[in-house]
């Protein structure tokens, strides 16, 4: 035991935890976002698989990987408009939209990957790890300076350009939606549409946004994913990360950095999953660690909520009974 | 609108829908599809479309010419068996509008805890399948209390919670599949044979239709499709089920228990998922060796919505779904499309499915010419009584 906790001491545990919640913080920022603008985009796990599929296939054939970095973004952007299409349009229930867009995620980049790899190269591929090599991956960046601090530079130093954005993004999302005028449109938006309509702002522009939005930080995630995280795109490898991001979201409060923090809580249960398969735990004990983890931090999150909740009512009551 | 025109109204919708999907899915397999010039592709693609579409009932050989293939139907048919289950479970969880995805998970655990039954547990003949079934789902059933409670208690998504339910079913399975329950004499992992006394004994026999296979499973999953149809259109709860789908705040005002049916509709819905998946080993399995989650949840998710809830229509769209699937691996045999085109069509054919204002100008067209109709009605039989 004190052996373990040895392990978990070390700044190597720490990096990996940083650098395990990127993708989640991430997609958590996307959970976040649209539902300040009052719906649920839960594709974000099938938006994530096709921008990174098409990441790392676009920085293969272009040679470079900041095309492929465009690449996974303007496909998150551009899925994540259909969806909006879908949604708002044709008037597809959300919550469908997201669970076709999670099915088309898996088979479907298989299928793309599959097809793509056999016109070019004349062989289906069903993953591009063999075509990626460290050159096509996106650059780590050790930082001067910090890099020198004992401990805290192993931790904080030496990430991966997109870790370093995911957190800085926690940042601009925040003032986006609390300092700019778009933020108030969309936060006017998810909680009372009419409001916000009657007073001029288009609500099916802010939805678009907000939904555009989601998918850009999808693009993020993904690319992380398949040019940072891994070297190259493999079948299901988000993994379920899109959908501990709808729990973050909850669990952070739908605040920004409640939802870093939750995304860091699952970075360290996953990460925690890791290193318990490094000591010989059986790693199909381990794997579950996390998915667990977020039911038990969701029912935390609704415990401590409601709690709040019936405390304020009571508290609103005894004024009520105070003034009379 | 009349009914006859609301009819031909879903009928033209789903039509176009499928169209739609399958012309993407032409689209794809052109630009997928081998050959040096144009007219090479064009042919190749046709090539691969009459595989998709026919092929699964024929069979296209030089030699013989084509010719209808009984097998190929009983695998279709096979194949429907865990899909109709999952796309009941479905069903009953989105007419709650309860938007659990436990499905996938629940007819794993299902098919687990049934395989396990049928191993450890010796019983005489007739009553083992329908024990091991019923433990199966309700193993299922009560996974699906946590959501379910947790969603009435706490308010807590139940959809993130079947979601990550499905994973930590996965694998705690293989865990228990790698370690303890493992046959370590076979080269692959799975678990010692079932009992013979546990086996759902086939309705066609190999005999007459050349290496096919279908149980007796299939007629259970039908008359578990007229059962869950008397169950939603005919009883009290299914009533409540579906009223509290279409307005939770009416259902509650009306004085119905919300909490409870919610809880019902979860609890109901893994039990169909479990024992389905319980069928599906029995029926067509000799050891349980399932490594990862089988889909058979996210198809029923599609098959539900092409149902549009609605049980009596689930054989149909699982049909449709095991058929289209089938059509897709020949495609793949023959034509060498990847078969996982299906996620893609399956996807397509869903957003459009789901779609309400999809068409919505056509269905305005026949309500406006209803009420045309029926006002023309009204005043000639005013006329009639003036006169």
């Amino acid at each position: 035991m004190l052996n373990f906790l040895k392990i978990l001491a070390t700044p190597e545990f720490f990096f990996s935890i940083i650098r395990i919640s990127a993708p989640i913080l991430y997609a958590t920022l996307a959970a976040i976002v649209v539902e300040k603008a009052g719906f649920a985009n839960i594709g974000l796990e099938g938006l994530m698989m096709f921008s990174a599929l098409a990441g790392s296939l676009v920085s293969y054939y272009a040679g470079s990987w900041f095309w492929g970095f465009l690449a996974a973004l303007l496909t998150g952007v551009l899925m994540s408009l259909m969806m909006g299409f879908f949604a708002f349009q044709l008037k597809t229930d959300i919550i469908l939209v997201g669970i076709a867009v999670n099915m088309m995620g898996s088979g479907g980049t298989l299928f793309l990957c599959k097809v793509i790899t056999n016109l070019t190269r004349g062989k289906a591929m069903a993953s591009t790890t063999g075509l990626i090599t460290k050159s096509l991956c996106i650059p780590d960046i050790t930082i001067p300076l910090l890099n020198k601090i004992p401990f805290l530079g192993k931790v904080l130093s030496g990430h991966n350009l997109l870790t370093y954005l995911a957190f800085l993004f926690v940042f601009l999302t925040s003032v986006m939606l609390y300092r700019t005028a778009l933020g108030l449109n969309i936060r006017a938006v998810g909680e009372n549409p009419n409001a916000a309509s009657s007073v001029g702002v288009s609500v099916m522009r802010i939805k678009y946004i907000a939904m555009a939005f989601s998918g850009l930080m999808s693009g993020f995630g993904g690319a992380f994913m398949s040019m940072a995280y891994a070297q190259g795109w493999s079948l299901d490898m988000v993994s379920g990360r899109g959908f501990i991001a709808l729990a973050a979201q909850a669990m952070g409060g739908g605040e920004c950095l409640g939802g870093m923090l939750s995304a860091l809580v699952f970075g360290f249960a996953q990460a925690l999953g890791i290193k318990f398969s490094a000591v010989g735990l059986d790693s199909n004990l381990a794997s579950p660690i996390p998915y667990a983890v977020t039911i038990i931090g969701l029912v935390v999150f609704a415990v401590v909520r409601n709690r709040r909740v019936k405390k304020q009512h009571s508290v609103a009551a005894l004024e009520k009974a105070a003034g009379r | 609108m009349t009914k006859q025109r609301q009819l031909r109204f879903t009928v033209i919708r789903s039509l176009v829908a499928i169209l739609i999907a399958l012309l993407v899915a032409t689209l794809l397999i052109f630009i997928s599809a081998s050959g040096a010039t144009f007219h090479d592709k064009l042919e190749a693609t046709r090539e691969a479309l009459k595989q998709m579409l026919a092929g699964p009932v024929f069979r296209f050989s030089k030699k013989n010419g084509t010719a209808f293939e009984a097998k190929r139907l009983a695998d279709i048919l096979a194949a429907m068996i865990p899909t109709i289950f999952t796309g009941l479970s479905v069903c009953v969880m989105f007419s709650a509008n309860q938007f659990n995805l436990g499905a996938e998970g629940g007819i794993m655990l299902g098919a687990f805890v049934t395989a396990m039954v049928a191993i450890y547990l010796p019983l005489p003949a007739g009553l083992h399948p329908v024990v091991a079934v019923l433990i199966g789902g309700a193993a299922v059933a009560l996974v699906m209390l946590l959501p379910a409670l947790l969603k009435t208690k706490l308010n807590v998504s139940e959809m993130v919670c079947s979601l990550m339910l499905n994973y930590i079913i996965m694998y705690v399975i293989k865990y228990l599949m790698n370690t303890h329950l493992a046959d370590k004499s076979r080269g692959q992992i799975m678990s010692y044979p079932f009992r013979g006394s546990s086996a759902i004994s086939p309705i066609i026999n190999n005999a007459v239709f050349s290496g096919a296979k279908l149980s007796w499973g299939f007629v259970i999953a039908i008359a578990a499709v007229i059962l869950c149809g008397l169950f939603m259109y005919r009883s009290r709860w299914g009533y409540a089920i579906r009223m509290i789908g279409i307005n939770q705040d009416f259902a509650k005002y009306s004085g119905m228990k919300v909490g409870a049916v919610i809880v019902l509709s979860q609890v109901l819905g893994g039990f169909l998922a479990g024992a389905g998946g319980g069928i599906e080993m029995l029926g067509r399995y000799t050891s349980f060796s399932w490594s990862a989650l089988p889909g058979y949840g996210w198809t029923g998710i599609t098959i539900a919505i092409l149902a549009g809830n609605n049980p009596y229509m689930v054989p149909l769209a699982a049909f449709f779904m095991a058929y289209l699937s089938k059509g897709c691996d020949l495609m793949a045999t023959y034509a060498k499309v990847p078969a996982q085109l299906i996620d893609i069509v399956q996807g397509v054919i869903f957003l459009f499915f789901a779609a309400e204002q999809f068409l919505s100008g056509y269905r305005q067209k026949l309500v406006v010419r209803s009420a045309q109709e029926e006002i023309e009605r009204a005043r000639a039989e005013g006329g009639r009584q003036n006169a």
